[in-house]
């Protein structure tokens, strides 16, 4: 729906950006063909969650905050017990870690899929959405469908439930699921990484537009391997530092247009995800990963957003391996948890959600009461750059007619994978022309 | 009565019960599980996207899930979208659920599942008009009250369609 302006200028409206969870608004103001702004603004249920928190028993986060993202609730989960756990002094046994990055690689396979095939996809083959999608590409979108259902079972066999889980705990789990019980999925856990790695080529012959960002990658760093449940905080100017201070170097700040809170590391603006956690682990990722990577015509780094579709569908692969690893390796007969006996004190934690890092703090008095929660989810983090993207796209592209620019521009949003559940419900898209 | 496997009713209660109103399919969809009727397979999902696996194969399936159409709220709408239907109208059914923050909606479940051949024979969608869908909310009174209706009118299409196979 396009408005004249008194001054003379267009507004743009779009009531809803389609294939993004939530809401929020996009406002881009073009004059004589130059871009002079462009505007996210969205809303977060974390910031209902961080008061609905204080006062709650040190044992509720996982429950109370695997409610905030039905998309990513084991991120949340993780993140939180990690965080009391740390306060408490507790540690997890080697057999838990396994098991949280377990339901872990269900939440990214689940994550991924849907992303790639239902969501992004479409806008690199030029439909409107997946159902029309599936007129031509039947085969994939039922192959995206049993990628999702893997990632699904794998989720509701660990966590109890396909979304939000109800088996985690603060301290480990209520009950490890068995040994048999893994090897009932592990023939579609061994299906689904084949067509992982055919979900990597088939995405890498898709059109990128050119764009080249060169935002300060942030993730998270384990020793051991790619990063996913837990690590250290590392950037790719150097800068690096344990999880517990996080609260020293990421700073939230309001910005006059938004709802949500901006954040920046250290003064300067970062972007959290997939072409992050790519770029600063590359190494760590398996043989298979980095050829097939290579193949797909990535570099050992990824700075253009919209190749964030072959880094996904990459990390995609990399679950279904790590799951496989996991299962076949398993033992039954660990403990399901540890036990947490509460202390006062501060704890953070943080963990790789799907489409990014995400930090919790906490603040327990001595009886365990929560004092204060503090949540930053990735898609903030990620408003700035998704802000400078657009900027960038819209002025490339300002030729184009309102219709074009507009689904360019939510192409380039859908880059991000926001996850606005996390933050809103309907992003109205609006260009100011004049 | 005999009924072909895999042919049994499907109930699916569709929301997140920790939003408001949201949780009115997944509540429906528990007291018609507490009904313990043979041959009707009952469950409670958040993600639409699960419909397209559940019911493969179904000749019959019950969708109840909260809608926001412009009717009174508690209000039940039905809906016949089953194979050979019309496309269903996005406008109603796209906003269900988590305050119409699905990243992939019901009505998309249903067109990707028609597109792909697997959509049933016969789905009706039993829509409560819902008001609120604040996060840790309880039902609001309308859609609480709505709750034995809903359940009233899936049980309806049930008979129905067991008198259907009975046939």
């Amino acid at each position: 729906m396009t408005h004249k302006l008194s001054d003379g200028g267009q507004v743009l409206h779009v009531g809803m950006l389609a294939r993004v969870e939530g809401e929020g608004g996009m406002h881009i103001e073009i004059h004589n063909n130059v871009v002079q702004s462009v505007k996210l603004n969205i809303f977060e249920p974390p910031r209902f969650y961080e008061a609905f928190l204080r006062g709650r028993k040190y044992t509720e986060p996982p429950d109370i905050t695997a409610r905030i993202c039905g998309i990513c609730p084991v991120a949340y989960q993780t993140a939180s017990v990690e965080a009391i756990e740390q306060i408490c002094g507790a540690e997890t046994t080697p057999e838990i870690q396994a098991m949280r990055r377990l339901l872990y690689c269900g939440e990214w396979i689940e994550s991924h899929s849907l992303h790639i095939f239902m969501l992004h996809a479409p806008d690199f083959l030029g439909f409107d959405s997946v159902i029309e999608m599936a007129a031509d590409y039947g085969d994939v979108v039922e192959m995206a469908l049993r990628l999702k259902k893997a990632g699904n079972d794998l989720m509701t066999l660990v966590g109890g439930r396909a979304i939000h889980p109800v088996n985690v705990k603060v301290g480990g789990f209520y009950r490890m699921p068995t040994k048999l019980e893994m090897l009932a999925l592990r023939p579609a856990i061994a299906s689904g990484l084949e067509e992982a790695f055919a979900t990597i080529k088939l995405v890498s012959t898709f059109d990128f537009p050119e764009m080249e960002q060169a935002y300060e990658y942030v993730a998270l760093r384990h020793p051991d391997y790619y990063a996913i449940e837990r690590g250290t905080v590392v950037s790719t100017s150097g800068t690096a530092f344990p999880v517990r201070e996080f609260p020293d170097h990421v700073k939230e700040f309001h910005v006059a247009h938004s709802n949500a809170l901006h954040a920046q590391l250290d003064g300067a603006m970062y972007m959290v995800g997939p072409l992050a956690r790519y770029t600063l682990n590359f190494a760590q990722l398996s043989e298979r990963c980095k050829a097939a990577a290579k193949e797909a015509g990535l570099g050992e780094t990824c700075r253009n957003p919209f190749k964030s579709i072959i880094v996904r569908a990459v990390e995609l692969a990399y679950a279904f391996e790590e799951a496989l690893r996991i299962i076949d390796e398993w033992k039954d007969g660990a403990a399901p948890s540890v036990t947490v006996t509460p202390r006062a004190g501060e704890g953070c934690g943080a963990s790789e959600a799907p489409r990014g890092t995400i930090f919790h703090r906490y603040v327990l008095d001595a009886e365990g009461v929560i004092q204060d929660a503090q949540i930053v989810p990735p898609t903030s983090q990620n408003q700035p750059a998704i802000e400078a993207d657009l900027r960038e796209a819209a002025q490339s592209w300002v030729d184009m007619d309102d219709h074009d620019l507009t689904h360019r521009c939510e192409h380039a949003i859908r880059n991000y994978d926001p996850c606005i559940s996390c933050a809103t419900h309907f992003l109205d898209l609006r260009v100011d022309r004049s | 009565m005999t009924r072909a496997a895999g042919a049994e009713p499907l109930v699916v209660g569709l929301g997140s019960p920790d939003r408001g109103d949201d949780g009115v399919g997944p509540t429906v969809a528990g007291a018609i599980a507490g009904l313990g009727l043979a041959g009707v397979r009952v469950s409670a999902h958040e993600d639409p996207t699960d419909l397209i696996h559940l019911w493969e194969g179904v000749d019959v399936a019950v969708v109840v899930d909260a809608v926001m159409s412009g009717h009174a709220p508690g209000e039940i709408v039905l809906c016949e979208v089953g194979r050979g239907e019309g496309p269903l109208p996005e406008s109603c059914w796209a906003k269900t659920g988590r305050g119409g923050t699905h990243a992939f909606g019901l009505a998309a479940a249903v067109e990707l599942s028609r597109a792909l051949g697997h959509l049933p024979p016969r789905v009706v969608l039993v829509g409560i008009e819902a008001v609120s869908f604040d996060h840790g909310a309880p039902l609001s009174p309308a859609v609480e009250a709505a709750v034995g209706p809903a359940v009233a009118q899936v049980r309806a299409v049930l008979t129905e369609a067991s008198a259907g196979l009975d046939a």
